[in-house]
């Protein structure tokens, strides 16, 4: 029997993407609003900063990460790869068929997006959207092969 | 909102509309008034201790979806259930730590059904009137503690 306990906490990556109580299309990006029903008084003085600048660690996370995305590597969507039933036709980010000449970036567990759908997805979490499978693990294993 | 997010929803309503998931129905005319806000109704499964109930699930998506998880609330009638709190919290991985973008509002749903439809007890999670009372009215702005995803 589960029990599913939880503690009323503020996430760093929710803060920064200003996200917010209620219906949140009609006041979405005023984090102001955002930290009044909390009853953690401390929440918003954490959400102004990370909102306002990233510190120093954050900034070399994200180049870091941005290094490790940009290794991954890309090609076209031929027009072989839309006749082989090998490879999938829709990216499962945006669901939409693949078009030939579209950019794709191939993940180490071989499955594959649009670049721009899932670099968005790697700079919040360096998984696979599909299988979960981490991607730099696999990435710095085989920089090592290569040295 | 931005257009993928936009475009997202209207090919995930469109395929369910077109290939309807058993004991899940979408409030067909709120999601033609605001894309953004949709509203499913789950059937209690056959031979589960919620055969009979129907339940409602309120999703709300903002101009990030895929990539930012849905807010995913019961409302109304509230299905009685160790992982659901009394104002309609869920506590489920996937609707927070465990979201990718290649999930959808189908899947959610389907795992939603499965959790209730696993359940041997009505009965509330242990903290229930503590957390109701101290939560933030954004379920997604709780750090949830998920002890066992089986129940
Ligand atoms: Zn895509
Ligand atoms: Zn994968």
């Amino acid at each position: 029997m589960g029990n599913c306990l939880a503690s009323n906490s503020t996430d760093d990556l929710t803060l920064l993407n200003g996200r917010n109580e209620g219906p949140r299309e009609s006041i979405d990006q005023e984090p102001v609003l955002q930290f009044q029903e909390n009853v953690q008084p401390t929440y918003s003085q954490v959400g102004t900063t990370v909102h306002q600048s990233l510190t120093e660690d954050e900034q070399i996370k994200i180049a870091k990460r941005i290094g490790i995305v940009q290794h991954l590597p890309i090609s076209q969507y031929t027009h072989e790869n839309f006749q082989s039933k090998k490879v999938p036709s829709e990216c499962d980010i945006c669901m939409n068929d693949f078009v030939v000449g579209d950019s794709i970036r191939y993940l180490p567990c071989m499955h594959q997006y649009h670049v721009h759908c899932v670099d968005n997805w790697l700079m919040r979490s360096l998984t696979c959207p599909s299988c979960c499978e981490p991607v730099d693990a696999s990435l710095l294993l085989s920089s090592f092969e290569n040295v | 909102m931005s257009c993928p997010a936009e475009r997202r929803l209207r090919k995930e309503l469109l395929e369910l509309l077109t290939n309807p998931m058993p004991g899940i129905y979408i409030d067909e005319e709120k999601v033609a008034k605001n894309i953004n806000e949709w509203i499913v109704t789950i059937e209690g499964a056959e031979k589960t201790i919620y055969e009979g109930e129907t339940f409602q699930l309120q999703f709300s998506f903002n101009e990030k979806y895929p990539f930012d998880s849905p807010t995913v609330l019961f409302i109304g009638k509230i299905p009685v259930h160790s992982h659901i709190y009394s104002n309609g919290h869920i506590c489920l991985s996937i609707l927070t730590d465990d979201w990718t973008p290649a999930l959808s509002v189908g899947a959610v749903c389907l795992s939603i059904r499965s959790m209730l439809s696993s359940a041997t007890k009505k009965e509330r999670p242990p903290d229930d009137m503590i957390y109701t009372r101290t939560c933030s009215k954004n379920p997604k702005k709780t750090k949830w503690f998920f002890h066992d995803d089986t129940v």
